[in-house]
C-alpha cells in the first residue's frame, strides 16, 4: 500500500508546505484561551484557523457544515490535490475517517438547544451536524467520491485500525484508492475533562519523551492520506505493515521510532521498552497538540521524511532518560521508520513504512 | 477463497420484537407489534417508540443501555455458535452504533452549563464505552476492533467490515452486528428533521408519515469454514458479498436516483458471484419514511424486478439506527434458515409513486440468497448478501 498523498491542516497552517514549515521552525508555543470553567485561567490550545485558508472555494460549497467537517475536507481535497494524479474523482474512491470525539462541539451545540428551548425546538441543521458520519459524508459529497465511505470511531488506534482496514480493501479490490484520514476537534468541554483528568502543560510544552509525569497540550486538525497499491513519481513511501494489537515486527530494524506519546496518559513509560537504544527516537506531539488520534499527524512528518529524505528533528528535546533522539534538522537515508502507539490498557500499535 | 467459505454460525438479537430468536420469530409470526410511549427518558412529545422491555438484570450497566443491549445479543450469538472461551482463536469486533459514540450525557452537560462542580462519572463511563472496544475486553477478543459509527447503515457495513477482515485472514472469526439504545437526543433530532410518525411507521405505504424510534442489538458470529470445520460446528447459513458505496448527494436525503444503492447492490452481488434472479427476497432499509421508501423500492425494481419478495421489519422493531443493519441481518438470515418471511407490518396501500409492493403476510421463502439494505444519513448504502447451503 503506497502514500500518494498527503493533506492535513492543524494549527500552523494547511498543506504539506505548512507542516515542512512547522517541522523547519520547530516548536512554537500555542495559543492561549479563556477557559469558560474557570475565571481568569488561560488554558493552551493547538487550534485551527480556518479563517487563514486561502482558498475559500471548498468552504463556501460547505457553509453550513462543523469545523470538523470543514477540516477534513480540507485535508481531504488536499491529499487529492498534493497526489497529482489526474481525474481522481472518475476513478474508484473510497473514504474511511478515522476519530475519537467526532461532532462532540456540535452535540454539545445540540444539547444546549434542547436545554435552552425544549426537545421539539432544537435545530436539525445543527443535529445533521452533529451525527458522527457528517464529516466524511462532506467529505464524499463536496469532492464527488462515491466509493464505499466509512467513519469509525475509536479510543484506541482509531487511525492505525483505518489504515488495517484500507489495505484489505485494496487487497480486495473494493476500490482503487481510499483516502484514509483522522479529524479531531477541540472543544471546551473537551478542555474541561482534560483539565481535570491529565495533567496541561502549563508553558504550553508537551514532552514526549517525559513519559511520567506526562503533561498535554489540547490539540485539533486533520490528516488524510490517498492511498493505492501503484505507485507513482509523487509517491511518499509505501506502508508495509499495520499492527493495532501488539508489536510483532518489534525487533525488525527501522531506521527511526516515532512515538505517539503526547501526554494523553498519566502515565507513558510503555514507550521506554519499544524503544531500542541504538535507534534515534522522535515524536510530534509537540507541533500539532495531544489527540488520540495523533498518530495519524506523526504518521505524515514520517511519509515526509521518507519521500525528502530528510530528517525532521523531534521539536522538544527534554530527554531525562537519555534516549537516541533525532535531534537534528538535515538531509539524511532513510530507508524504514516505525511508528508506535501506546493505550492505557497496554495495548501496542504499529505501523512500518519504507522507502518507495 | 470459495464464495461460501465464510460462515454465520451464531445469531443474536434483542429488540421490541423479543428478546432471542424464539421470542422474535414468536412476534413476527403473530405480527405483533410492541410499540409505545416513551418510558426511558422524559419528553414532551408523544411519538411512540420501539423499546426493550425486561432488559435481564444480569445485563444492565448503568448508563451504558446501548451496552447492554450488544452484550445480550452477543451472548445469545457465541452460544449459538458454540464458542464459550474465544481463547485459541483469533476474534474480531466489529459493531455499528450511533448513540454510543457520542459524549451526549444531559446530566453531565447541564451540570457543566450550571458551573458546578462536574463529576466526571459520564465522561469515564464514555471513555470506557466504546462498543467494540467494550466488547473485545469483556470478552478477551485480541483481534482487531472497529466501532462503525455510518449512522443507519453502521450495522451493515460492520458486518462488510467483518467479511473483509476474515477475506484478508486478519482473524479467524468477528463478532459482527451492531446496537444502539433509545435515546432523548436522536429522539429529538429526528423530531426536529421532521420524519417521526406520530402514529405506528408504514414502511412503503402510500400514506407512510415517517419513522418511528427503536432500540436493540443484532448480532453474528462470522468465522472462516476451516476454523468452523477445526472446531467441529456446521452451519447453514454464510456470508457471501457486502457493497457500500456513496451517493455524494446530499448530508439528509438520498439520491432521488438511487445511484449509491444500485451500486452498493451491484457490489454485493458480484461479490457473491449471482444473479438478481438468485435472490428469493430482500429485508429492506424501509424507513416509513417519504424518501428513503420511494428510492429504496424504485431501486430495488429496477435490479430484482417486479417479482421479487421484501419486506421491512421496522414495523417490528422501529428504526434501531446503528442496530438496524446488524438486527436486520439476523433476520435475513434467519427468514432463509426458518423459509419465511412475516408481513411487513403496517402496509396497507400501494403507492403508485413505488414500483413494489412489501409482502402483506407471513410468506414462505425457498431459495439460497437474501439481501439485507441500509441507507444512511450522510448518503451511505449498505447490502449484504445472506447465503444458505450445505456447509458440513
Amino acid at each position: 500500500m503506497i502514500i500518494l498523498g498527503t493533506g492535513i491542516i492543524f494549527s500552523q497552517g494547511m498543506g504539506v508546505s505548512a507542516l515542512e514549515s512547522a517541522l523547519r521552525k520547530g516548536w512554537i508555543k500555542p495559543s492561549e484561551i479563556d477557559a469558560p470553567r474557570a475565571e481568569g485561567l488561560k488554558r493552551p490550545v493547538y487550534q485551527v484557523d480556518l479563517d487563514a485558508v486561502p482558498d475559500r472555494t471548498l468552504l463556501k460549497k460547505i457553509r453550513r457544515a462543523d469545523k470538523l467537517s470543514k477540516m477534513s475536507v480540507l485535508a481531504a481535497a488536499d491529499a487529492l490535490a498534493d497526489s497529482g494524479i489526474a481525474d481522481i474523482s472518475r476513478k474508484r474512491v473510497g473514504i474511511i475517517l478515522a476519530t475519537a470525539f467526532g461532532a462532540q462541539v456540535t452535540t454539545f451545540e445540540f444539547l444546549d438547544g434542547i436545554l435552552d428551548y425544549g426537545d421539539t425546538a432544537v435545530s436539525p441543521t445543527t443535529f445533521s451536524n452533529s451525527v458522527h458520519n457528517a464529516a466524511a459524508s462532506y467529505v464524499s459529497s463536496s469532492l464527488n467520491i462515491q466509493g464505499p465511505t466509512l467513519t469509525i470511531t475509536q479510543f484506541r488506534f482509531s487511525f492505525q485500525s483505518a489504515l488495517q482496514l484500507a489495505q484489505t480493501w485494496l487487497n480486495q479490490g473494493r476500490c482503487d484508492y481510499l483516502l484514509v484520514g483522522a479529524a479531531d476537534q477541540y472543544g471546551d468541554v473537551l478542555g474541561y475533562v482534560a483539565d481535570q483528568k491529565l495533567n496541561t502543560a502549563t508553558d504550553g510544552r508537551i514532552k514526549p519523551f517525559a513519559f511520567n509525569p506526562t503533561c498535554q497540550v489540547p490539540g485539533e486538525g486533520a490528516m488524510f492520506f490517498l492511498l493505492g497499491n501503484d505507485r507513482t513519481d509523487n509517491a511518499y513511501c509505501s506502508i508495509d505493515a499495520v499492527y493495532t494489537n501488539g508489536t510483532p515486527d518489534c525487533g525488525k530494524p527501522a531506521d527511526i521510532n516515532i512515538i505517539d506519546a503526547d501526554g494523553m496518559l498519566m502515565d507513558e513509560s510503555a514507550y521506554l521498552s519499544l524503544l531500542a537504544p541504538d535507534i534515534l527516537a522522535t515524536a510530534y506531539s509537540p507541533i500539532f497538540g495531544s489527540m488520540m488520534i495523533g498518530g495519524a499527524f506523526n504518521l505524515a512528518v514520517a511519509a515526509l521524511m521518507l519521500k525528502q529524505q530528510i530528517h525532521y528533528a523531534a521539536p522538544v528535546l527534554h530527554n531525562p532518560h537519555s534516549l537516541l533522539l533525532l535531534d537534528k534538522t538535515g538531509p539524511a537515508h532513510i530507508g524504514s521508520l516505525r511508528s508506535i502507539g501506546c493505550n492505557c490498557a497496554g495495548d501496542v500499535s504499529e505501523v512500518l513504512l519504507s522507502r518507495t | 477463497m470459495n464464495r461460501t467459505d465464510i460462515l454465520i454460525t451464531g445469531l443474536g438479537a434483542i429488540s421490541a420484537a423479543g428478546n432471542g430468536l424464539a421470542e422474535t420469530l414468536a412476534s413476527f409470526a403473530l405480527a405483533k407489534r410492541n410499540a409505545g410511549p416513551v418510558t426511558l427518558f422524559p419528553t414532551a412529545t408523544d411519538c411512540p417508540v420501539f423499546e426493550v422491555k425486561g432488559l435481564p438484570q444480569e445485563y444492565l450497566l448503568e448508563g451504558q443501555r446501548t451496552i447492554s443491549l450488544g452484550l445480550v445479543a452477543v451472548d445469545q450469538a457465541l452460544a449459538e455458535a458454540g464458542l464459550d472461551d474465544l481463547s485459541g482463536f483469533r476474534v474480531g469486533v466489529c459493531l455499528g452504533t450511533t448513540v454510543a459514540s457520542q459524549l451526549n450525557d444531559l446530566r453531565f452537560y447541564t451540570s457543566y452549563r450550571q458551573q458546578s462542580s462536574t463529576s466526571m462519572v459520564a465522561v469515564d463511563r464514555f471513555l470506557k464505552g466504546n462498543l467494540s472496544e467494550f466488547i473485545a475486553r469483556r470478552y478477551k477478543a485480541r483481534g482487531p476492533a472497529l466501532t462503525v459509527v455510518n449512522a443507519c447503515s453502521s450495522g451493515t457495513d460492520a458486518i462488510g467490515v467483518a467479511l473483509s477482515w476474515l477475506k484478508s485472514d486478519l482473524c479467524d472469526i468477528v463478532i459482527a452486528g451492531g446496537a444502539d439504545e433509545l435515546n432523548h437526543i436522536p429522539y429529538c433530532g429526528f423530531g426536529s428533521l421532521g420524519i417521526v410518525n406520530p402514529g405506528l411507521c408504514s414502511p412503503f405505504d402510500r400514506d407512510r408519515k415517517g419513522l418511528n424510534l427503536g432500540e436493540g442489538a443484532g448480532v453474528m458470529i462470522i468465522e472462516k469454514k476451516s476454523i468452523a470445520q477445526q472446531r467441529g460446528k456446521s452451519s447453514g447459513l454464510f456470508l457471501g458479498g457486502y457493497g457500500s458505496l456513496s451517493d455524494a448527494y446530499h448530508l439528509t436525503a438520498p439520491s432521488p436516483d438511487g445511484v449509491g444503492l444500485k451500486a452498493s447492490l451491484r457490489t454485493a452481488l458480484l461479490e457473491a458471484a449471482i444473479a438478481p434472479e438468485d435472490v428469493c427476497f430482500v429485508n429492506a432499509h424501509g424507513t416509513g419514511t417519504f424518501d428513503n421508501d420511494q428510492v429504496e423500492g424504485n431501486v430495488l425494481h429496477e435490479i430484482f424486478g417486479p417479482d421479487l419478495k421484501m419486506l421491512s421489519t421496522k414495523g417490528y422493531t422501529g428504526h434501531t439506527l446503528g442496530a438496524a443493519g446488524g438486527l436486520e441481518a439476523v433476520f435475513t438470515a434467519l427468514g432463509l434458515r426458518e423459509g419465511w418471511i412475516p408481513a411487513s407490518a403496517g402496509f396497507l396501500n400501494q403507492d403508485e409513486a413505488i414500483s413494489l409492493a412489501p409482502v402483506r403476510e407471513k410468506t414462505a421463502v425457498s431459495g439460497c440468497y437474501a439481501v439485507s439494505t441500509s441507507l444512511a444519513f450522510g448518503g451511505n448504502n449498505a447490502a449484504i448478501v445472506i447465503g444458505r447451503g450445505d456447509n458440513k
